[in-house]
């Protein structure tokens, strides 16, 4: 049956059977269609609460809904679906299915913090971005963004050595995204630093390659950080309930194995 | 020896109208027509007060018993003025017990009317047990009861506040702001986070009106301390699954309808003008103003002026008024008829 003002429809909620049936009437494809409610029956009061448990996010309960943020922001410039004032709404409602529908766009936030300068109520509308797409990774909707590879391999080094070195920061980077090593803006640019940098320093770089440097007497201070990070994670994950899911996931596949050795 | 100020209602205005003038050392009769002093606040069992945070009980007690304890004030519960007659600096008035007194000049401070939500009846008043209006959640407060659904005692998990139930509505024919139902919704939902942590407040709003310093000190502590959500909608019904309230609107922000369950709904009942305005209106012959209260003349000549000489109106009998501006204006209102009381006023009067 046709609809009218069809493009005013989300496509995802015409529903349509292939193979339906009602009081032996065929009602199979077209004669089944049914446009889904938009109606929201309730609040999911958890979501504010995970993301506000996670760094950047602790202020969202505080928005008021200006869109100062969203006026402002320099991703929502080029591409008006970025909005941040939308989504903390979303959070604090609870929409949950409506925020999935962006999540291939919220990581797209580039930290510029114009939002945080303009938000009048103090929320760090820059962190919650970082909170949310965080948020969307650890609950599995998001696999990791480039920008959090990074991040990880950053701070793994700089925790487990005290030093920043760029070369091997890049090599893991690229191996862990999966990127060829040699990539044309890569290869010029150390082109160019052989060039251009004294030579004692390219020894020290191109050293460094080999023998690993470190910060003497780091090892206290990484065991602390590293525990620290740990205890972090640790809580993250109970306020984000992930811990539960396993064992949910685990007792789910229990019962299934004796049905198994059967 | 000059004659005495009659005052009409003893709650703030009219206790702090009779206070102001037994401080200068002039008589005056408060004719009160409940069996008590102190007002809505007392009378309706208001729990703590904004914006001192004080006990009702304690703050408008304080000044019951300043006024009660005074020898200069002659206090009449369970009276009315039947008659009121004469000119400014003598008149007469007749009180419901029969007995005629005379008066220099009058205080009105008649004060106002809650709106009564069974006028709402889409939004479930009167049908569903769990509604409740702001004064009885303030009741449950004050007796020390605490915050409970109605239906079956428990604790709610999620309440709503419906913001201008009675005020800004065409429909019933009430077009004002009440001016005090935002700070107090938002004290109230801060009042119940406190006592209910697990409790999920939501205020559903078309603006939000905590004007001046209320600003921070309820609209954004209760966001920013308490996590109270506001959400700008006006509510279409209240109906009911059987189980739970099912507050149905549309959420304006997102354009979604909604229909969202709730264990307890609030009405943030308005203020109307007193429902004897009409009589007071007659027997004093002042004027009310289009809405109904009791018309001010001119905010720039004599304090609490009405259209009759001689006759001064206080609180919120000229409108939506805080207890504070309440008080103060039964300060400023005593001022004008102790002139005429010490017969400096027959030109003021003019
Ligand atoms: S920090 Fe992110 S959300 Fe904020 S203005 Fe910049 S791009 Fe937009
Ligand atoms: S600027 Fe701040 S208060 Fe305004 S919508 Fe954005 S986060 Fe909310």
């Amino acid at each position: 049956m046709p609809i009218h003002e069809e493009h005013l429809i989300r496509p995802e909620n015409i529903k349509t059977k292939e193979n339906l049936v009602i009081d032996g009437i065929d009602v199979s494809g077209h004669w089944s269609t049914f446009i889904e409610s938009r109606v929201v029956t309730d609040y999911n009061e958890a979501i504010e609460d995970e993301i506000a448990a996670l760094p950047g996010g602790e202020h969202i309960h505080r928005c008021w809904q200006c869109g100062s943020c969203t006026n402002s922001c320099t991703v929502n410039a080029v591409n008006a679906d970025f909005n941040p004032r939308y989504w903390i709404y979303l959070i604090r409602m609870g929409m949950e299915s409506e925020l999935l529908r962006d999540k291939d766009i919220i990581w797209q936030c580039v930290s510029c913090n114009k939002c945080t300068y303009a938000c009048p109520r103090d929320v760090f509308p820059e962190g919650v971005m970082k909170a949310t797409s965080h948020w969307l990774e650890l609950k599995g909707h998001t696999p990791k963004s480039p920008s959090m590879v990074f991040d990880e391999v950053f701070s793994e080094q700089v925790i487990e050595t005290g030093k920043i070195e760029e070369g091997r920061i890049i090599r893991s980077f690229f191996k862990r995204t999966g990127q060829p090593l040699m990539q044309d803006w890569l290869v010029e640019m150390v082109k160019r630093m052989v060039l251009k940098l004294p030579v004692k320093m390219l020894f020290t770089l191109g050293l460094a390659n080999f023998v690993r440097p470190r910060t003497s007497n780091w090892g206290g201070a990484r065991d602390a950080i590293k525990e620290y990070a740990a205890e972090k994670h640790a809580e993250q994950r109970q306020a984000l309930g992930l811990d539960e899911l396993v064992e949910m996931a685990k007792q789910e596949v229990k019962p299934r194995l004796p049905e198994a050795a059967e | 020896m000059s004659q005495p100020v009659l005052i009409v209602g003893g709650g703030p205005a009219g206790l702090a109208a009779a206070h102001s003038l037994a401080t200068v050392g002039q008589k005056s009769i408060l004719v009160e027509k409940e069996d008590r002093l102190g007002g809505a606040p007392i009378l309706s069992g208001y729990a703590k007060l904004v914006p001192s945070g004080e006990w009702a009980k304690d703050a408008i007690g304080g000044m019951v018993e300043r006024v009660e304890k005074s020898k200069l004030v002659t206090v009449r519960t369970g009276t009315t003025v039947s008659e009121f007659g004469g000119q400014a600096g003598n008149f007469s008035a007749k009180l419901s017990d029969g007995k005629t007194v005379k008066a220099a000049s009058a205080v009105l401070c008649s004060g106002f009317t809650h709106f009564d939500s069974v006028n709402k009846p889409e939004w479930g008043f009167g049908t569903f047990e769990d509604v409740v209006t702001t004064t009885q959640v303030e009741q449950m407060i004050s007796s020390g009861q605490g915050v409970r659904c109605p239906s079956d005692g428990r604790k709610p998990k999620r309440v709503a506040i419906l913001l201008c139930v009675g005020s800004r509505d065409r429909q019933i024919g009430r077009e004002w702001c009440s001016k005090i139902c935002c700070t107090v919704s938002a004290n109230m939902a801060m009042e119940i986070r406190e006592e209910l942590p697990d409790c999920h407040v939501y205020i559903y709003y078309m603006d939000i009106r905590t004007f001046g310093l209320y600003e921070t000190s309820y609209y954004w502590r209760s966001q920013e301390e308490f996590k109270v959500k506001y959400i700008k909608a006006r509510i279409a019904e209240v109906t009911s699954d059987g189980e739970k309230l099912i507050v149905k609107g549309e959420d304006t922000l997102v354009k979604r309808p909604i229909t969202i369950p709730f264990d307890m709904v609030v009405h943030a009942i308005g203020m109307d003008p007193n429902v004897d305005n009409m009589l007071l209106s007659t027997i004093f012959d002042v004027e009310l103003e289009p809405h109904g209260f009791i018309g001010k003349k001119s905010s720039y000549g004599d304090l609490g002026a009405t259209s009759r000489p001689g006759v001064f109106v206080a609180g919120s009998a000229t409108g939506p008024e805080t207890i504070d501006d309440s008080i103060a204006q039964g300060h400023a209102a005593a001022m004008s008829a102790y002139a005429l009381a010490q017969g400096a006023g027959k030109i003021a009067a003019e």
